[in-house]
């Protein structure tokens, strides 16, 4: 039973604040996704919890046990760098049976557990290259097999996939949900791309700034922002933020705009009229045709500028007047500091 | 022909400056010369016999080259690297500190030598007195052919390991921070972390440091010169300073380049059996 409760967190570096008071509370077997933009303190989080940093303020507690003054070593978790931090002097097998090395295990009980590993993984054929004689995907396996090896109690992934191309990211992605799967293991997994974060995770935390900004699962993000930088950041392309008295246009609304002072709408929601049938109007000033589905960029008469999609046939040319329409579900309204509300019915 | 044209300038000077003088020490060193009239007589490799087979100073000189350099290399590589280890990781006054090592390297071999002379001296020396302070009576360092070679070792380390403390942080720098992040987390010591993975990781750079501290400590002269004058009972004449006498204070022109010549085989074999071993070391 390994959940990871952090309470009160705060990490300075000299005197700037990386991390500004951080709780969160990860249960047993979850797979959790740090996600931010890149510089909020995604890492630091990590290798606090890794031990590698130490914290400045707060407590952490892995399997109920404190471990704020506990070595790395003995905080019972494994990390899978960035850069995978290979030795580039070992084999992959000496590579992955490194800790257990230093950790005095018997010969042949490492061999076993190092051949366990590396036939999960599949890495047996490669044992005994070198890391520079493994292409990215087989170094990142290497990575993920030399993590396993220790039977860690917590995985901690620092944007694992960030150096890998498009095709073969997407494969990891699904190998890693599928060593989750069996592991069933605590897992910690750092990114700042929120498509990875939305397939993997079962509970997303999205930070800004060393803040917590919102944690729930994909669809709570997906459909109950907290507040507009969550809204935005979850989800592809980004939700559009008008000002509130562009709702109304949209949709018919039951209530009072009060207190909402913006309405936010995904492109994916956003309906394309003839101009008459919305009374929210646009003049589309780019269409991004990428095969299944048009990207529209539409210019608003007040000046702002949405983004709708658009799956038929027939593409609106670039200059034509369209009409917006969406549905009242669809609305997401924002206070004037920019947190989620609820409209006032009267 | 136009390639060979663009480099001439480079080509020309590499053959003036370099070969030429290599081609007239081998010239020189078959031959027998008279500085006085001027006239060298070829003798052909009499010169080599000569010292190889009859003089006996050149194999005592050339024990007191292999003792320098023996003392000189470990105990500057160690330091080096100790050093290097030390000052690699920024923290407050790290500049300080490694410019403070590095600063001998620059100075003057000279006046480095006399300083440590003036230190060394035996009675009222500053080095004997600091040893009278915790109750030991120093030796006359530099008039007892023992203490005189100890000496001149250790003083031509402090003026030259923070050369090889630089090439050490330059290459500890280069190895990436998440080797020893991975390797603390997975339950390895500092020790371990050094051993299995630093120290093999360092293994190139310690090789070239090994080499070119080799050649140095084998071509070391003014240090000696102004130290010691190979001094006392030969005791500290190494072969680069008794090349210099041979050449220069006795005219045997001839006899000095065959030295050289002889010095310069040493080095290179030495250099060889290095980079080898650093082979059979990496298998
Ligand atoms: N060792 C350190 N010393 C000083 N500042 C640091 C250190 N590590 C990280 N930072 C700073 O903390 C902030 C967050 O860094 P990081 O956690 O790496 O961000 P992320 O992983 O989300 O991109 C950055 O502004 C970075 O410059
Ligand atoms: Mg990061």
């Amino acid at each position: 039973m390994t959940n990871v409760l952090l309470k009160g967190i705060e990490k300075r570096f000299g005197s700037v604040e990386v991390i500004r008071g951080v709780d969160l509370q990860i249960d047993d077997g979850e797979f959790v996704v740090f996600v931010g933009p890149s510089g909020c303190g995604k890492s630091t989080l990590l290798r606090l919890i890794s031990g590698l940093e130490h914290i400045s303020a707060g407590d952490i507690l892995i399997g109920d046990r404190l471990v704020n003054e506990v070595q790395p070593a003995q905080r019972g978790v494994a990390m899978v760098f960035q850069s995978y931090a290979l030795y580039p002097h070992l084999t992959v097998r000496d590579n992955m049976g490194f800790g257990l090395k230093v950790r005095k295990m018997p010969a042949d009980e490492r061999q076993k557990r190092v051949a366990e590993a590396a036939a999960t993984l599949k890495l047996d054929t490669l044992l005994d290259r070198y890391p520079r004689e493994l292409s990215g995907g087989q170094r990142q396996r290497v990575a993920i097999g030399r993590a396993i090896v220790g039977h860690p109690d917590v995985f901690l992934f620092d944007e694992p996939l960030s150096n890998l191309d498009a095709e073969l990211r997407v494969h990891m992605r699904s190998e890693i949900a599928a060593l989750h799967k069996r592991l069933a293991t605590t897992m910690i997994y750092v990114t700042h791309d929120q498509i990875e974060a939305m397939t993997l995770a079962d509970k997303i935390v999205v930070l800004r700034d060393g803040r917590v900004e919102q944690v729930g699962s994909p669809r709570t993000l997906y459909e109950n922002p907290a507040n507009i930088f969550v809204a935005q950041f979850i989800g592809s392309p980004k939700m559009n933020v008008l000002p509130a008295d562009a709702a109304p246009l949209l949709a018919a609304l039951p209530a009072t705009l009060s207190p909402a002072e913006s309405v936010g709408v995904r492109p994916e929601h956003l309906m394309v009229v003839k101009p008459g049938e919305g009374i929210l109007r646009g003049k589309v000033t780019l269409a991004e045709y990428t095969g299944a589905v048009t990207l529209l960029h539409v210019a608003l008469a007040d000046g702002h500028t949405c983004l709708a999609i658009y799956d038929k046939q027939e593409m609106p040319e670039v200059g034509a007047e369209i009409g917006l329409k969406a549905d009242a579900r669809d609305l997401h309204f924002f206070d004037s500091h920019g947190q989620a509300t609820k409209l006032r019915s009267n | 022909m136009e390639a060979w044209l663009f480099v001439s300038p480079s080509a020309v000077g590499f053959l003036i400056f370099f070969l030429g003088p290599l081609c007239a020490v081998v010239y020189f060193s078959m031959t027998e010369w008279n500085l006085l009239t001027q006239q060298a007589a070829f003798v052909g490799l009499a010169n080599f016999e000569d010292a190889l087979l009859e003089n006996p100073d050149f194999w005592h000189v050339v024990r007191n080259s292999v003792i320098f350099a023996l003392g000189l290399v470990p105990l500057n590589m160690a330091l080096a690297l100790t050093l290097a280890l030390a000052l690699s990781r920024p923290f407050f006054g790290v500049v300080f500190f490694r410019t403070v090592f590095f600063a001998p390297v620059v100075t003057s071999a000279i006046a480095w030598a006399i300083v440590w002379k003036f230190l060394l001296q035996g009675e009222g020396g500053f080095i004997n007195q600091m040893l009278a302070i915790v109750g030991i009576s120093g030796p006359n360092w530099l008039r007892e052919p023992n203490w005189a070679m100890a000496a001149v070792i250790v003083t031509r380390v402090i003026k030259m390991v923070g050369l090889n403390m630089i090439l050490y942080i330059a290459a500890l720098q280069a190895i990436p921070r998440d080797y020893e992040a991975a390797a603390r987390l997975e339950g390895a010591s500092r020790w371990q972390i050094f051993r299995m993975i630093i120290w093999p990781l360092l293994a190139p750079t310690t090789l070239i440091i090994m080499v070119i501290t080799t050649i140095g400590s084998f071509k070391v002269f003014d240090h000696i010169y102004q130290m010691t004058g190979g001094g006392p009972e030969n005791g500290t004449l190494v072969l680069a300073f008794y090349i210099y006498q041979q050449g220069f204070k006795f005219f045997n022109i001839g006899y000095a380049s065959a030295l050289a010549m002889i010095m310069f085989v040493i080095v290179m074999m030495l250099t060889i059996v290095q980079v080898m071993l650093r082979r059979k070391g990496a298998e």
